[in-house]
């Protein structure tokens, strides 16, 4: 029997066992009550909707619109032609492979990674604190200034990359990373996983406080292995936080430009842009529609990723249960 | 009962202070106005410098007060935009010549021709200053200088490398460069900018090949009305320039831009490099670059022994929203004039506005002799006029940038890129 069913069995006992007082207590809805309710809603809803849905709205309509600050006399609807211009520009399908490589390369070893450390945290050593807290550091620098520290050490000439490769003899001559577009989209993918390990080390060291010791005591007691230990008791346990993790972190790489946009500004050749990177060059160049157009353009590929990936997990769960 | 009375209390503590809030107006005292400024090329040392002149000018004017907004650089003109679009905020701003043309078209700026109108000071202003100022019928701002480019150089490198000067012309420059070009004790000819606003440069060397050409009231095109990127000379330009990156620069510089180029000259790795003026003062500084070991000089000519000096200017306006457009008026004029101009140009390495500032000793010596020696010889060092107020001006950069370093990176042939800069052009012209 499932778990839910369970749930969902147990519900309807509860409830008739229920004393009858607190119901007795439950005031009767009356207008004047539903203003009270209205009235205490309001300034939390009149907040949101001033200050997210009402840019939300303002924002989204310039997608619709020839709205370029370089001319504001003429703002007249153009129905889809932000978008058309979108899907004509040469560069969008290389921005739009670059976007998933970005996310993909950055995220397999910034999970592998923290994972590893998480486990590593989670034992008790001497100066555990401090380590944590080393660990934790870059998740409050800011993405531009990751950006800038690390465009110079991947510096052609002057570069502390360079330099240590040389004289550890691996190269003879100055690689110049920024500047191949291979080797560019390798120096910000790498700046991505230093900075984003630490996030999945945090979220997944948090995880692991919940894994219950009895059950690696217990798998102690059968002699399972250590490796046996994490596949069978460790992820399964904290699967859905995994999950969601990733779910998140999926979402915030395909929108965070600041490193890319700090290291190449989408160079060499807009080769290593990515869509958000690409909405800031637009945005620049005073093309708020275009920009704009772009914007929900990643909204709906965000959601139809998102929708996806929840409706797998929900699936693998079900076969799972 | 407390807790309500003390509730009650606060509620009314609170709307007294708003009610008085509202109803106390502004501080100032009758007649005095306060001016909101805002800069965009900030530095803090500029800053510090407009500050102590707004002070003087605030001590000549007592009932003006003058706050100055100096947001960072790269999104000053963001911000400006912001601010003018609110249309509050803003009394006097930067204006810039890439800039006016939007914010003008917008309907942003004051026209300061009534304001301006028997201003003492328009006499001082130097031709090209009231070229400026007055470009399109107009004032929409009064430039306060004006930044004008000259070849950086290491003069021990040039005299190691068996030369008697710094090269006069690109091919000179590509000779020279190579052969202080040596990567293994990372010594590098040249500084080249492939990164942003890299196209500059290109231009420049394809503005000096087609200079008895060029059409000076829009250096990008020739006389016969064609874009200076349809001529077979500007093929030739484009030979020698990107030879420069491939034969004497540093292979990384294909992602330079301005602070990397700078670092290369100032870090003692690089021989030479065009610049602004601004440049002098980071070099000054410079602990690896000593000041016997650089100089600067004029403009690399084209074949036929002359060169294009595309000035660019900023300078004060007046936004059209401003309720004290005759004290923000004053304010231009006070920056614009006598000892107060001059202290910002030379404070800031621009070329000065004011006729007869340029005579100064300041401009004869150093580094600046270079500018001297293009100014005292207007038929080989032109100035020329840039369509930079163009609406699509920041796209075209965008566009430009990214296409030389696809050259760079060997996705382009210099012939597709000069196609493709001549259809961008003339398809622009055709549509205004």
């Amino acid at each position: 029997m499932s778990r839910q069913q369970t749930t969902l069995k147990e519900r309807p006992s509860t409830r008739a066992g229920a004393p009858a007082a607190p119901r007795a207590r439950r005031r009767q809805f009356t207008t004047r009550r539903g203003f009270v309710i209205l009235a205490f809603m309001l300034p939390a809803a009149v907040f949101v909707g001033v200050f997210t849905y009402y840019p939300m709205i303002a924002g989204s309509q310039m997608a619709f619109r020839n709205w370029n600050l370089t001319n504001l006399t003429d703002t007249s609807w153009i129905g889809l032609g932000n978008f058309e211009k979108i899907l004509a520009d040469p560069s969008f399908g290389t921005i739009l492979g670059n976007t998933v490589l970005w996310v993909v390369a950055s995220i397999v070893p910034q999970f592998v990674i923290g994972f590893a450390i998480a486990l590593w945290l989670r034992r008790r050593f001497r100066f555990r604190g401090l380590y944590q807290a080393l660990i934790f550091f870059p998740w409050a620098i800011s993405g531009f200034l990751i950006g800038i520290l690390f465009r110079w050490m991947f510096n052609g000439e002057f570069g502390v990359i360079n330099d240590v490769l040389k004289k550890l003899g691996l190269i003879e001559t100055g690689i110049p990373w920024l500047a191949e577009p291979s080797s560019a989209m390798f120096a910000v993918i790498v700046a991505n996983v230093w900075y984003g390990v630490t996030f999945f080390a945090i979220m997944i060291l948090a995880a692991l406080q919940s894994v219950p010791d009895e059950l690696y005591e217990a798998g102690a007691l059968d002699g399972a292995s250590k490796a046996r230990m994490l596949f069978q008791i460790t992820i399964p346990t904290i699967s859905t936080t995994l999950a969601l993790t990733v779910l998140l972190r999926i979402i915030w790489i395909f929108n965070f430009p600041d490193i890319i946009w700090a290291m190449t500004g989408g160079g060499p050749a807009n080769q290593t842009h990515i869509i958000t990177t690409w909405m800031i060059n637009i945005t620049q160049r005073g093309d708020y529609g275009m920009a704009s157009a772009l914007g929900l353009l990643v909204v709906a590929i965000l959601l139809i990723f998102s929708a996806f990936y929840l409706m797998a997990l929900r699936g693998k769960k079900e076969v799972t249960a | 009962m407390i807790k309500r009375k003390v509730l009650a209390g606060i509620g009314l503590g609170m709307t007294a202070a708003l009610a008085l809030s509202g109803c106390s107006g502004s501080p100032e005292a009758e007649g005095a106005v306060t001016l909101q400024m805002v800069e965009s090329l900030t530095n803090p040392a500029r800053t510090a410098l407009l500050e102590e002149l707004i002070a003087e000018f605030e001590a000549e004017n007592a009932d003006i007060t003058v706050e100055l907004v100096s947001p960072p650089t790269d999104q000053a003109d963001q911000k400006i935009q912001q601010m003018l679009q609110a249309g509050s905020g803003v009394d006097v701003l930067e204006v810039r010549d890439l800039t006016v043309g939007p914010f003008s078209t917008n309907g942003w700026l004051d026209d300061m021709t009534e304001e301006f109108d028997g201003w003492a000071g328009w006499d001082d202003l130097t031709d090209n200053a009231k070229k400026v100022a007055t470009a399109t019928g107009e004032t929409y701002f009064i430039p306060y200088g004006f930044y004008g480019i000259s070849l950086f150089y290491r003069t021990d490198f040039v005299e190691q490398a068996g030369f008697d000067g710094p090269p006069e012309d690109w091919e000179e420059l590509l000779e020279q460069a190579e052969a202080i070009q040596d990567p293994d004790a990372n010594t590098f000819g040249y500084a080249f900018r492939g990164g942003k606003n890299g196209y500059t440069n290109a231009v420049l060397a394809i503005s000096a090949y087609v200079a008895d050409d060029i059409d000076v009231t829009n250096a990008y095109k020739l006389t016969n009305g064609d874009s200076i990127f349809s001529a077979p000379e500007a093929q030739d330009a484009l030979e020698v320039y990107f030879s420069l990156f491939e034969k004497a620069s540093p292979p990384s510089s294909v992602a330079w831009g301005y602070p990397e180029m700078v670092e290369g000259f100032t870090n003692g790795s690089t021989g030479f490099l065009l610049q602004d003026p601004e440049v002098i003062a980071a070099v000054q500084q410079s602990e690896a670059v000593s000041e016997e070991q650089w100089n600067t000089a004029p403009m690399l000519k084209g074949p036929s022994g002359k060169a294009i000096q595309p000035l660019a200017t900023a300078g004060w306006g007046i936004a059209e929203a401003s309720e004290h457009k005759e004290e923000a008026a004053k304010l231009i004029q006070f920056l614009s004039e006598g000892d107060a101009s001059i202290a910002f140009t030379e404070g800031n390495s621009l070329i000065p506005i004011l006729n007869g500032a340029a005579d100064a000793e300041f401009y004869k010596t150093g580094a600046w002799e270079s500018y001297l020696a293009m100014n005292e010889n207007p038929d080989a060092y032109i100035t020329a006029e840039q369509p930079r107020g163009a609406a699509w001006w920041t796209e075209w950069g965008e566009k430009a940038d990214a296409e030389v370093q696809q050259v760079l990176i060997g996705q382009l042939t210099p012939e597709e890129l000069l196609a493709s800069w001549d259809a961008y052009w003339t398809e622009k012209w055709a549509s205004e």
